[in-house]
């Protein structure tokens, strides 16, 4: 009789199978792991976009088969899925999102302006092997967090003292398109004696015209990325805050009650009860991170915007890579093991471009995937789109055919079919960033449905997922 | 424009005139527009693939190829004069056995032909199986687009009038027009072939565990080889017609002679994974007899067996060796053996 039989023997059957079962129990909670992704973007690449097309197709995955080359899903082993969000104390607003991608006409979402967050349980059947003794199936929670992009822009401040901040924002205002952009601000500010005692009239004033100022910078023909401090962009959020633009910096002690020493104030403030917090809460425990750049835009605007997404974003991440005190290097380093540069909207090239676009995102972001090779951090480029919004499509051009995209336009929801151009693998001349050589415009959404997803309704969003939490399956 | 070959512009296009009945996959024509750069790039792939290629091909030499002529022609004109002497005292004898003795004489030649027109076709699908897998090996470390529609039309020449050819033609037809080649490569070895990885894969479990059980119970030592033989030729046939090879002696035996040449020069991998399953062995035989443990060897080999064979049948290549085959192998056999252990 072997230990079992003995057991049952001792305390009957009834008894056994319960503590069997809570010990399944015990097991499988002592089991279940979360995973936080972190979605990092700068404005308009495409997060809200991105997140709720993942959690739709996620929430879908045990039937739809719209995941081919996520393992997990493809094999039929995902059990089903539940969206937890609605525990966190700001929700990510999923099925409004959904709603007016599924709508007829169908809407891109609004830009973000709140932080929300996003919960998903994914119940799966682990695959034949020595795990399987742990329990037949297993929970994996995936943590997302949405937010405004600009929020982003501020993360090296923390690294950086007042002092610094305007050092490095002098050296940015020195550059063309900045330079001449600024012009009748510059030389406001410096026309001001810092030393003088403060007046908060002429302080207003100024923080006024640097926020207009950052928006003309930001919006089109200039399409600027490096604008700090991020929040002075979201409309309703007027921080009074600017950098000191200064040929030399002002000489001597500062004064109590000064407009130097009220400046440096707000600073310190804005960086320890702002910046600070929103880092220490939600961006210092991640364990895979999503980079999704927007190639397309640099490429229609010129080299300016493109170094200067350029410098945003290596900034962005060396503030992740090395944080001061070592402290964010700590959370860095140990926590982050995987990450992916996403280069979005994939669907507004046609599909030849893809390897191109990949080598293009490459050239944007070499600098920090160097730092995180050296880092023994695992990268890796992809051209994605979380919703394809064209169809790809074959024209007779001069005799030979070409692949183009047929889509409807975004700004005037007109029907238009257009080659947009080759993505180029390097940097292209100052001359050849023209309108001649790359028109990628921007496309209204294809309607995405309720149920019934199909592949065809992203690119590569299944190999993303397989990359960054394939290994959690297994 | 200064230099107008650099790059291709903008177009905008009428809507209305574009060709939309086959948005997936028109592979050729667009490799036809890609940039000189890249054309060329696909053309160095297809040298290098045949480059590994030839010298895999063995060269004879003068003085044994000359010998095997001459002796098959010794062979063929002896049994030849033989036959035409027999026919010839049979009719001589009585015409009754003279029909007799050609009517066998035909069926020998009927049954003789079908069988090697079987082997030859068998052959046949085994070089155009190498020859799909190495395009698709050069495609899968190639990034761009439009390649794989001559691999996509192999396969399917090679699944035509097969229980496999539905499923294929479904995966192709889902195939994502945004797929570049090696993506293409990789979702039709995950999807299409899912069905037939399996089935190979239960037959070699089965092939294996019978061949340890039988050669852990057989009591005469020398029927040893003689069973695991068997079973290994077995096994082989069997895969090979689940990948849709015609199974014939002659595909028997290359594969036969494939497999035993990759045993031999197995690279460190494989090494790797056979030093864990006799570390495996060593300790699930530890509480078994010695008979058990030779069981347990030939069953192991005979996993290899099958895993190299379904490589070598697998018109794709195949992603990752499969381990927990050969764990789950040798734990079947022991728990067979334990089963079996009362009735002894």
């Amino acid at each position: 009789m072997g230990i079992g039989g003995r057991l049952k023997s001792w305390i009957g059957d009834q008894r056994v199978e319960q503590l069997r079962d809570r010990l399944a129990e015990l097991a499988e909670q002592s089991t279940e792991h979360h995973l936080r992704l972190a979605v990092t973007g700068l404005s308009q690449s495409g997060k809200t976009v991105f997140i709720t097309s993942l959690v739709h197709h996620l929430l879908h995955a045990h039937r739809s088969g719209s995941l081919p080359f996520f393992d997990v899903a493809a094999g039929g082993r995902i059990i089903g899925s539940r969206d937890l969000s609605a525990q966190s104390s700001n929700p990510f607003p999923l099925q409004q999102a959904l709603t007016g991608l599924g709508q007829e006409p169908p809407h891109w979402p609004a830009s973000t302006r709140q932080l929300s967050e996003v919960r998903l349980a994914i119940r799966y059947r682990r695959p034949p092997g020595l795990r399987r003794v742990l329990g037949e199936s297993a929970t994996l929670y995936l943590d997302i967090i949405d937010y405004p992009g600009e929020w982003l822009l501020d993360l090296p401040m923390l690294e950086l003292g007042f002092e610094q901040w305007c050092e490095n924002q002098r050296r940015l205002f020195e550059r063309e398109p900045r330079l001449s952009v600024a012009s009748s601000w510059l030389a406001r500010v410096r026309e001001v004696d810092w030393h003088a005692s403060a007046d908060p009239a002429l302080l207003q004033e100024l923080s006024e015209s640097f926020a207009k100022l950052l928006q003309v910078l930001r919006s089109d023909p200039y399409a600027l990325s490096l604008l700090q401090p991020g929040r002075c962009l979201l409309p309703g959020e007027l921080v009074q805050l600017f950098p000191l633009v200064l040929p030399t910096w002002p000489a001597g002690e500062i004064p109590d009650g000064s407009f130097l020493a009220l400046l440096k104030a707000r600073y310190e403030r804005y960086r320890e009860q702002v910046v600070r917090p929103f880092y220490l809460q939600h961006f210092s425990r991640f364990d895979r991170q999503l980079v999704l750049v927007d190639c397309l835009k640099t490429l229609n605007r010129g080299e300016a915007c493109f170094t200067d997404m350029q410098r945003a974003l290596n900034g962005i991440l060396q503030s992740f890579n090395y944080g001061r005190n070592g402290f964010l290097r700590r959370l860095f380093k140990p926590r982050i093991d995987r990450v992916l540069f996403a280069s979005t909207k994939a669907d507004h090239v046609t599909a030849n471009q893809h390897h191109n676009l990949d080598r293009f995102l490459e050239l944007m972001i070499q600098d920090a995937q160097r730092d995180m090779g050296f880092e023994g951090i695992e990268t890796r480029c992809m051209a994605i789109a979380s919703l394809r919004s064209t169809q790809a499509a074959e024209a007779q051009v001069d005799g030979q055919t070409l692949s183009c995209l047929r889509g409807w336009r975004k700004d005037s929801d007109e029907e238009v079919a257009l080659f947009p151009g080759e993505v180029p693998t390097e940097l292209p001349s100052a001359d050849d960033w023209t309108q001649e050589r790359f028109r990628f415009i921007d496309f209204a959404p294809r309607r995405l449905p309720q149920h019934e997803l199909q592949p065809s309704h992203h690119i590569r969003l299944d190999q993303l997922l397989e990359y960054m939490t394939g290994d959690q399956f297994r | 424009m200064s230099e107008p070959d650099k790059f291709r512009k903008p177009v905008w296009l009428d809507p209305k005139q574009l060709d939309t009945s086959r948005p997936v996959m028109p592979p050729e024509s667009q490799a036809r527009e890609f940039p000189l750069q890249q054309v060329r790039e696909a053309l160095d792939d297809g040298e290098t693939a045949d480059a590994d290629h030839a010298p895999a091909r063995k060269r004879r030499g003068g003085w044994r190829r000359l010998f095997g002529i001459s002796l098959g022609a010794v062979l063929v004109s002896g049994v030849g004069i033989e036959l035409y002497r027999l026919l010839d005292w049979s009719f001589t004898t009585h015409p009754l056995l003279g029909g007799g003795v050609s009517l066998m004489l035909l069926l020998l030649a009927l049954s003789g032909g079908v069988q090697l027109w079987r082997s030859v076709k068998g052959l046949r699908q085994l070089s155009q199986i190498e020859r799909i897998e190495a395009d698709a090996r050069a495609l899968l470390q190639h990034q761009g687009q439009g390649g794989a529609g001559a691999l996509l039309r192999e396969l399917q020449r090679h699944y035509r009038d097969t229980p496999e050819q539905q499923r294929l033609d479904e995966t192709i037809r889902l195939l994502d027009s945004a797929y570049n080649d090696s993506e293409i490569v990789r979702y039709l070895s995950h999807h299409a072939l899912s069905d037939q990885d399996a089935r190979a894969r239960r037959c070699v479990q089965r092939y294996a565990v019978e061949s340890g059980v039988l050669v852990a119970l057989s009591p005469w030592a020398s029927f040893d080889m003689l069973l695991v033989g068997w079973r290994n030729l077995r096994m082989l046939r069997e895969v090979a017609s689940i990948y849709g090879v015609a199974p014939g002696a002659s595909v028997q035996w290359v594969l036969l002679k494939r497999v035993l040449h990759n045993l031999a020069f197995a690279g460190f991998s494989e090494m790797a994974i056979d030093a864990g399953s006799a570390a495996l062995g060593s300790s699930l035989t530890a509480t078994l007899s010695a008979r058990a443990g030779q069981g347990l060897g030939a069953g192991l080999f005979t996993a290899r067996t099958g895993l190299q064979a379904q490589r070598l049948c697998r018109p794709l290549p195949l992603e990752q060796v499969d381990q927990s085959l050969i764990k789950s192998v040798a734990k079947g056999i022991v728990e067979r053996l334990g089963q079996s252990k009362p009735a002894e």
